[in-house]
């Protein structure tokens, strides 16, 4: 007994020794600072590239990578749609009637490689993402003085963008003025990059940024990692003290591609935190057993639809397009999303300035039978396309079958979801006809909704984001003025009227706005992650309980 | 005194009269006529009984179970169960998954998909490994050495994963070949990736064989009769090949249908919405906690397929050749002298 006693005593002390050596976590208020994030996505992100990544997947991993000269606060829901200075000292000086921005770069910063960061990084920045055919790049080409020669030429500079690397100025001047400039700084495409970044698609390397993480690690279609990024806490962090550190020291991300085994390594404490919602099949029980506790529903500014390309026939029909509206029943898609989407149908989801309720076309199987007949579409021949993710690869499959129901000879494709986007997104992709696609809010502004999505100075020969290809001049016209103005009750009214002039032309047929989910391991405290509508969960917004 | 049965029956007769005496294999070959009946009546009991097509969806209706309204599937995105006859025989089965299709009638047609695809890919894998074996074991020479190399490089290849590569890209993009052109849903992609890649299980052993029969004297009597090569080979070797092709025939339908399983599985075999015994068990893996019978059911019908087949195929042998193994066995032997650098190991012969 003696014995037992004294190895006892030496295995409390071991332990009490162990405990107090943990590699200097601190312990405060219940939850530890450092470990390491093991987190798990269900699809490698479009791009791991600042400058190119269009897709919540690719903006959620590289939010706290890559600063832009704006940002979004770091908070959920209303909150996080505030922008807030990010690399610059403010918020922009908008002058000449709305068509000269002035910023101030915050002196001593560092990118985690150890560049300093110079202003005219920012004029690179933007350049490279327009010679790499961004998906975002139409913001900036529509907006940004001489960007469009540049565009066309790819002979820089921009003269629209000035920067003095000795003040830190930069002084942009646009071709008009643009309500929603102020937001696009805010988002990666142009966050600095040093000037020696490689003109080409980075997301196997990517390059150096200014957050508080760095990615170390990179393999495409398997998984990333992060580490602290050395300057921020030497530099970047105390000169932008609203930008939280983070909590963990270091992260893993891993692609796993089947959602049932991710809920079940999350239930299991494999992995910490998935970043996708859990598969339909799992959702109702996950929600009953972890809400509150592990699980949190996360309301999003989104629209789910399908396009028809209006280029080509049968979809230059607007009767055609306007039957499959009919046909369309978004009740059927409530419930192959399990509950996930609340049906809507029209462009402008609820949350968004300018959104008012409307049902163009109420499902409706006659009334589509009807405009097909009258429309008698030459070309009965037709490609629909979706990713492999459920529900969306169900929501596909639905959506074919509606289209055989209007009497369409289909073929179904379906698109590994790590490169669905890039894919249909290509020009020279053929038989582009028609197919599933959804998107998130770039920030707070329904323009976001109308330019890179409708405008037909959006389509572009890759990473096209107006998968329809609606180049109407009149709806090109009032998407572009209404543009120019900050946002009102004027501008909010008129928006409402270009969502449903918009949807009397069908290139959509919008079926829902769709929830999240942050769904933590039990040794996560889920109080504490943030999940921002423009950026999604926040890696620095993880701890350990 | 009874009569010996070789003295009044013929080798058909006899070898019927040995396959029906192996009891086993007349079970499973009356288990397998009973899963072709299944399938070919898909038709009917979709029409007749389910009312519905296989890929018809009911995500938003109800149906009438004993006298009350069910979801086919709930708000929550379950499918309704199996309800056996409840429903008048709707939904025997239950709901494939939440686009609410009729999951008996989609086994059934599913079914029709697995085995026409199996039978097929046997067919051409057989008709070409025939012709390639008979040219290499007849001409030998650089005729035999040209063939052996590239059924050698084919059977070197890891088969499955540049069947799943191929299949993926003919998924995504079709292929077009000069007149040749196949759509991404055509079965012919997968028909055609899955008897390339198993010529050689076929040609290697027929190949054998051939050499050992172009040895024997009948063979040696045609060529001094002045008969051409084509004559010899279609007319005197290939009557004496029949056995094993039979045999072959049989097991490659097994291994074929097994092959578009894990193709389908994988999505590089056959595509959405089109079902096969493969994709019905990849969608039913999803509700496997909810709805276990999905997945099972499908993996069930290719297991009894699979192994009717291979016990028909096994018992074939033995009846209509009885020393063929040992035949089999020098032959494979032989050949293996002969360069084989690789024994048949996917498709057994014991």
């Amino acid at each position: 007994m003696k014995k037992l006693g004294a190895v006892i005593a030496v295995l409390v002390l071991a332990t009490i020794g162990l405990a107090s050596c943990g590699g200097g976590d601190d312990t405060s208020g219940g939850s530890q600072k450092g470990g390491t994030l093991n987190g798990t996505y269900a699809s490698f992100p479009d791009y791991l590239d600042p400058a190119l990544s269009y897709t919540a997947e690719g903006w959620t991993a590289m939010a706290d990578v890559y600063v832009p000269l704006l940002t979004y606060k770091h908070a959920n829901g209303e909150e996080g749609s505030e922008v807030i200075p990010g690399l610059a000292k403010e918020l922009p000086k908008i002058s000449n009637g709305g068509k000269t921005y002035t910023l101030t770069l915050r002196p001593g910063l560092k990118y985690s490689d150890g560049t300093p960061v110079k202003a005219s990084d920012f004029p690179f920045a933007v350049e490279r993402m327009i010679e790499l055919n961004s998906g975002g790049s139409p913001f900036y080409i529509a907006a940004i003085e001489g960007a469009e020669k540049f565009a066309e030429t790819k002979q820089g500079p921009i003269p629209g963008i000035e920067a003095d690397d000795k003040t830190g100025e930069i002084v942009i001047n646009l071709e008009k003025p643009r309500g929603t400039f102020t937001n696009e700084l805010g988002l990666m495409f142009v966050a600095p990059l040093p000037q020696d970044t490689p003109i080409e698609d980075l997301s196997a390397d990517p390059p150096p940024g200014t957050g508080p993480y760095v990615i170390t690690k990179s393999q495409p279609g398997k998984g990333w990692e992060y580490e602290r990024n050395p300057y921020w806490a030497k530099v970047n962090g105390k000169a932008m003290p609203d930008l939280p550190e983070g909590v963990v020291d270091s992260a893993k991300m891993t692609v796993i591609r089947n959602p049932e085994t991710q809920v079940d390594d999350i239930e299991q404490g494999t992995y910490d935190w998935m970043q996708n919602p859990p598969p339909a099949s799992r959702y109702a029980e996950v929600k009953e057993e972890f809400e509150g506790t592990q699980f949190r529903v996360e309301p999003t500014i989104s629209t789910y639809y399908f396009w028809m390309n209006m280029n080509h026939a049968p979809f230059d029909d607007v009767k055609v397009r306007q039957a499959v509206n009919y046909a369309v029943d978004a009740k059927a898609l409530e419930r192959i999303y399990a509950g996930q989407i609340a049906a809507t149908q029209q462009i402008l989801p609820p949350g968004m300035p300018g959104y008012e309720k409307f049902e163009l076309y109420p499902h409706d199987m006659d009334k589509a039978e009807e405009l097909m007949k009258e429309a008698k579409p030459s070309d009965m021949d037709i490609t629909v396309w979706t990713d492999t993710e459920s529900p969306n690869n169900e929501a596909g499959e639905y959506f074919n079958e509606v289209l055989k129901e209007l009497g369409f000879n289909t073929t179904l494709k379906q698109i590994n979801a790590d490169n669905y986007f890039t894919v249909i997104g290509n020009q020279s992709t053929p038989d582009l006809d028609a197919g599933w696609s959804d998107w998130f809010q770039d920030y707070p502004h329904p323009n976001d909704f109308f330019q890179p999505l409708l405008s037909g100075e959006s389509i572009l020969p890759t990473n096209n984001g107006n998968f329809a290809e609606l180049d109407d001049p009149a709806v090109n016209k009032k998407i572009t003025e209404l543009g120019e103005d900050q946002l009102g009750p004027e501008q909010e009214a008129a928006y409402k009227e270009l969502d449903k002039e918009i949807m009397e032309l069908a290139p959509w047929a919008p079926y829902g706005t769709r929830t999240l989910s942050t769904f933590v391991a039990d040794t996560i405290d889920l109080e504490s992650v943030i999940f921002n509508p423009t950026f999604g969960h926040y890696l620095s917004s993880f701890e350990f309980k | 005194m009874p009569t010996e049965p070789s003295a009044e029956r013929g080798p058909w007769s006899l070898a019927l009269h040995r396959f029906l005496r192996n009891r086993l294999a007349v079970a499973f070959l009356g288990l397998f006529i009973l899963i072709i009946v299944f399938v070919l009546a898909a038709p009917l009991w979709a029409d007749h009984v389910a009312e519905t097509g296989p890929n018809q969806e009911h995500t938003v209706e109800q149906i009438t179970v004993d006298g009350e309204k069910k979801d086919v599937v709930s708000i929550e995105g379950k499918p309704i169960g199996p309800q056996w006859f409840a429903a008048g025989g709707k939904f025997f089965l239950g709901a494939d998954s939440r686009l609410g299709r009729d999951e008996m009638v989609r086994l059934m047609y599913g079914g029709r998909t697995s085995l026409l695809i199996g039978i097929s890919a046997a067919l051409i894998a057989t008709a070409l490994a025939i012709v390639l074996g008979l040219l290499a074991g007849y001409f030998g020479g650089w005729v035999d050495s040209l063939i052996a190399r590239a059924l050698d490089v084919i059977w070197s290849l890891p088969v499955f994963l540049i069947g799943l590569a191929i299949g993926i890209a003919l998924a995504v993009g079709g292929l077009k070949i000069g007149p040749l052109e196949l759509s991404s849903g055509s079965l012919w992609n997968p028909i055609l990736i899955i008897s390339i890649f198993t010529v050689p299980y076929i040609a290697r052993p027929i190949r054998g064989e051939v050499l050992s029969l172009s040895r024997k004297e009948f063979v040696e009597a045609a060529i001094a009769q002045g008969a051409s090569p084509g004559r010899v080979m279609f007319t005197e070797i290939l009557p004496n090949l029949a056995s094993t092709v039979i045999v072959f025939f049989t097991l490659m339908i097994a291994n074929s249908m097994l092959f578009e399983a894990g193709l389908s599985f994988l999505g590089a075999g056959v595509q959405p919405p089109n079902s096969s015994w493969g994709t019905m068990i990849t969608v039913g893996v999803e509700l496997l906690r909810i709805q276990p019978l999905l997945a099972i059911l499908p993996g069930l019908m290719i297991m009894l397929t699979v192994l009717s087949l291979n016990i028909v195929g096994d018992a074939l042998r033995d009846a209509l050749d009885p020393r063929g193994k040992a035949r089999l066995d020098a032959a494979l032997q032989f050949e293996a002298q002969a360069g084989a650098t690789r024994p048949v190991g996917e498709v057994s012969l014991s």
